[in-house]
């Protein structure tokens, strides 16, 4: 009989592992996990999020699910028969929509702090890059490093433009644009920017991660929008200087 | 009629055969009946028209690789959007509104039936404009999105008169609805039938009301802008101009303070409608029909404070105040769904196809409105706006919701507008192939939009997670399509061989059910008392009087 127990708690264990192993796959809930200092806090705020609205969802729809199964109509019933006549429960009603408001009090307080995090600016980045888009191309000037890289004139199949970071760095992105709006979005790092001719935007990307990232313009801008792409790499700090050192057009800084 | 305990009822003597308007009559009679199935019909054929080039978009991403020149694409995304906004789903709510808000208040007519008519024609004709920019206009068509941002809708960027004519279009189809709403409004507010106080107002009324004033609070800005974008293209103005010392946020600003009101004039309605059918069909009154008007003014005015969650990634608005508002309108709408579960609750649920539709919209909107709440929060919204999971939310919300609901209205009173019911049996296959083919359809396009897929893209690339999602969603459109078609043959076979409704087939509750099917001219032949929000049940049901 003493093993009993332990049996049990051996269960237990073995359940709650793998539980927790389900949920840490499930739990990115189809987001990518964000390559950057910011896109890892707009990560975790998704989880959040997710977090609250499934289980509100279930609820209702097991509500509903419950409603149609239990009070439907069976075969052999009075078609005239009436349901229960009750038109307000005014303890249920407030329940209803207090709850809701405190839920929404706390994504708010979430999604607010998150925000500020990642509009932060720092002080003093380690990295500027001028960012303008055109119709239908990205030039992305480095002004401290002398380096310059632009489109090639974009159209189907025409590889986009690189921007290279270094990992760990805050990069600053300034961006504009010199004719219709576009939009600076990479979707690894979780983060877009819309480029309005005449404004000026800045923010700042610190990418963790090392690799390649895809990226587009996601605001409509006319007639190859779909073919002004580019991307970034994000290389340690070692392989950064060696490029910036082969592309240095202009003197430096 | 019959008389029920004592108490007479509609029409003792047979109402006379409903006359059959010719063409010409059908075009200028002012009666509120006609003009209602007028909007009704026109915007359907809008929708074939919105959904035929839906069809050709899918055809175009089904698959990498272009099909279509990158011009003729955004033609269509731009026409189909306009139209199935501006041309379908608002007006159709106002064609389910000139009909039926009338006979729900028991009144004869509309306040102005001239001012109606004239505002069915400003619809019509701003229609065949916007139809005419997208396909037949020297130089170019519209092509710049229906959101038409400048500087991309200027001249520099969109020459020809495309969007010239896209503009006057919108233009007209908004005075059209500046002219329905001030009817509207005048019609509940004077023309109410004895006892039919506010709070006994039907709710499909109640929530037209709501649209009619978020109409007249957001259209006119609206206009302001389309006027100036077409000042800045054809008489030399610069108010969005940045080389001139304008600014193209100001455009987005007055665009979306119509665009989001907008979208809650489009969702109103449909609101309205299966909250008629869904207690109906349960043998229920509606729960909380206080809490439920509350919150539907409550979703009007929180409304008008939401438009810049369309501007997060802009740079130029201040985020965690529209956030917060953005947040908030999720409780009112959060309150319905308790309303319409509650309404359910302890019923006998007969399901009929408006119930079934009425059904898939509370299964699809969930969804839409659980991915807003997502998209309210600006961190979030950086990844997913502008990207096919928007795309995915506001469809869940306009064809999951909106669409689902027309479709359930029209099940609900084409035996009162028609007097001939439609096929049950077909109806569910309608339903089904509706409800099958939306899901497959737009599901896929969030797995898109979180992948990284922007929206407006005529192309993609293969091999990077685009592939399979863009031709399930491709195939979910030949699903939908049969459901249209379906509906459509449904709809032919029950107007020739006619099955009578009488006058109250499924139990009805409000006025419109208390009178024959058609009504006659002038609606009424005699009025029930009112005593409640649901005067038809109350003649019916004495016993079980409020």
């Amino acid at each position: 009989m003493t093993t009993r127990p332990r049996s049990l708690a051996r269960v237990g264990t073995r359940s709650l592992a793998v539980l927790t192993a389900l949920l840490n796959a499930s739990c990115a809930f189809g987001m990518q996990e964000g390559a950057t200092k910011q896109g890892e806090a707009t990560f975790r705020l998704w989880q959040a999020f997710m977090l609250a609205a499934i289980p509100v969802a279930l609820i209702v729809y097991l509500l509903i699910a419950w409603c149609l199964v239990r009070y439907r109509r069976r075969a052999g019933d009075d078609p005239q028969a009436l349901g229960r006549q009750f038109r307000e429960r005014w303890s249920v009603e407030i329940a209803y929509t207090s709850i809701p408001i405190l839920i929404v009090v706390g994504l708010f307080v979430l999604a607010t702090r998150t925000g500020s995090t990642v509009d932060a600016v720092a002080a003093e980045p380690d990295l500027r890059v001028n960012v303008e888009a055109y119709a239908w191309g990205w030039r992305f000037a480095y002004p401290e490093q002398g380096v310059e890289v632009v489109s090639q004139p974009s159209g189907e199949g025409v590889p986009g433009p690189v921007m290279v970071l270094p990992r760990g760095a805050t990069v600053r992105i300034v961006l504009t644009s010199n004719d219709v709006i576009h939009s600076f979005w990479v979707p690894g790092f979780l983060y877009k920017h819309d480029a309005i001719p005449g404004r000026t935007f800045e923010f700042d990307l610190t990418p963790t991660r090392p690799g390649t990232y895809d990226g587009e313009c996601a605001e409509f801008c006319g007639l190859n929008h779909a073919y002004m792409t580019f991307s970034v790499h994000v290389v340690g700090e070692d392989e950064f200087e060696a490029w910036v050192a082969r592309n240095r057009t202009v003197g430096a800084a | 009629m019959t008389t029920t305990a004592g108490r007479v009822v509609p029409s003792p003597e047979p109402a006379p055969p409903a006359h059959r308007l010719g063409p010409v009559e059908r075009l200028t009679s002012t009666d509120h009946k006609n003009i209602g199935v007028l909007y009704c019909v026109t915007a359907f054929l809008f929708f074939l028209v919105g959904g035929a080039l839906a069809g050709v978009i899918r055809l175009e991403l089904a698959e990498p690789g272009r099909i279509l020149a990158n011009e003729t694409y955004n033609g269509l995304f731009t026409i189909h959007g306009t139209v199935m906004i501006f041309l379908f789903v608002a007006p159709f709510g106002a064609g389910l509104a000139n009909y039926f808000v009338p006979l729900q208040i028991g009144a004869p007519d509309m306040a102005f039936p001239r001012l109606n008519l004239l505002s069915y024609w400003f619809f019509a004709g701003g229609g065949a404009l916007i139809l005419l920019s997208g396909f037949a206009s020297a130089g170019g068509g519209a092509a710049m999105g229906w959101t038409a941002y400048p500087p991309l809708s200027g001249l520099a960027h969109s020459p020809g008169v495309g969007p010239d004519l896209w503009i006057l279009g919108l233009a007209m189809v908004a005075v059209s609805s500046l002219m329905t709403a001030v009817n509207l409004l005048t019609t509940v507010f004077l023309m109410r039938t004895a006892a039919m106080t506010m709070w006994r107002l039907p709710i499909f009324t109640w929530n037209m009301v709501v649209v009619a004033i978020l109409g007249l609070v957001a259209f006119p800005p609206a206009v302001a802008g389309l006027s100036l974008l077409l000042i800045d293209r054809r008489l030399g103005g610069h108010a969005f101009d940045p080389l001139g010392g304008g600014d193209p946020a100001i455009y987005q600003h007055l665009f979306w303070f119509l665009g989001h009101p907008e979208v809650y004039i489009l969702i109103l309605p449909f609101f309205g409608v299966i909250t008629e059918i869904i207690p109906v069909f349960s043998r229920k009154p509606l729960f909380g029909y206080t809490g439920f008007v509350m919150a539907t003014v409550a979703i009007g005015a929180l409304s008008v404070g939401v438009w810049a969650h369309h501007m997060f990634v802009t740079g130029v608005v201040d985020n965690p105040f529209f956030a917060a508002m953005t947040l908030l309108i999720a409780v009112p709408t959060g309150v319905k769904f308790f309303n319409w579960t509650g309404s359910m609750w302890g019923g006998r649920i007969w399901f009929t196809t408006p119930m079934l539709f009425a059904i898939g919209f509370l299964l699809n909107f969930l969804i839409g409105g659980v991915t807003g709440i997502l998209l309210a929060a600006p961190a979030l919204d950086y990844q997913l706006s502008d990207s096919y999971f928007v795309v995915a939310h506001f469809h869940y919300t306009m064809v999951g919701g909106a669409v689902f609901g027309i479709f359930a209205a029209i099940y609900f009173w084409f035996p009162k507008v028609t007097g001939a019911m439609l096929r049950e049996k077909l109806g569910r296959i309608v339903f089904g192939l509706l409800f099958v083919g939306f899901n497959v359809t737009f599901w896929p396009q969030f797995v898109l939009g979180q992948r990284g897929l922007p929206r407006r893209y005529v192309d993609y690339p293969p091999d990077v997670g685009f592939d399979a999602p863009n031709l399930v969603s491709s195939l979910g459109y030949v699903v939908m399509a049969a459901g249209v078609i379906a509906f459509l043959v449904d709809v032919w076979i029950s107007l020739r061989t006619r099955v009578p409704a009488g006058d109250d087939p499924w139990g009805g509750y409000s006025l419109e059910w208390a009178t024959t099917s058609p009504p006659p001219e002038q609606n009424f032949v005699s009025m029930p008392p009112i005593r409640s929000e649901r005067p038809a049940f109350d003649l019916r049901h004495p016993e079980a009087r409020p």
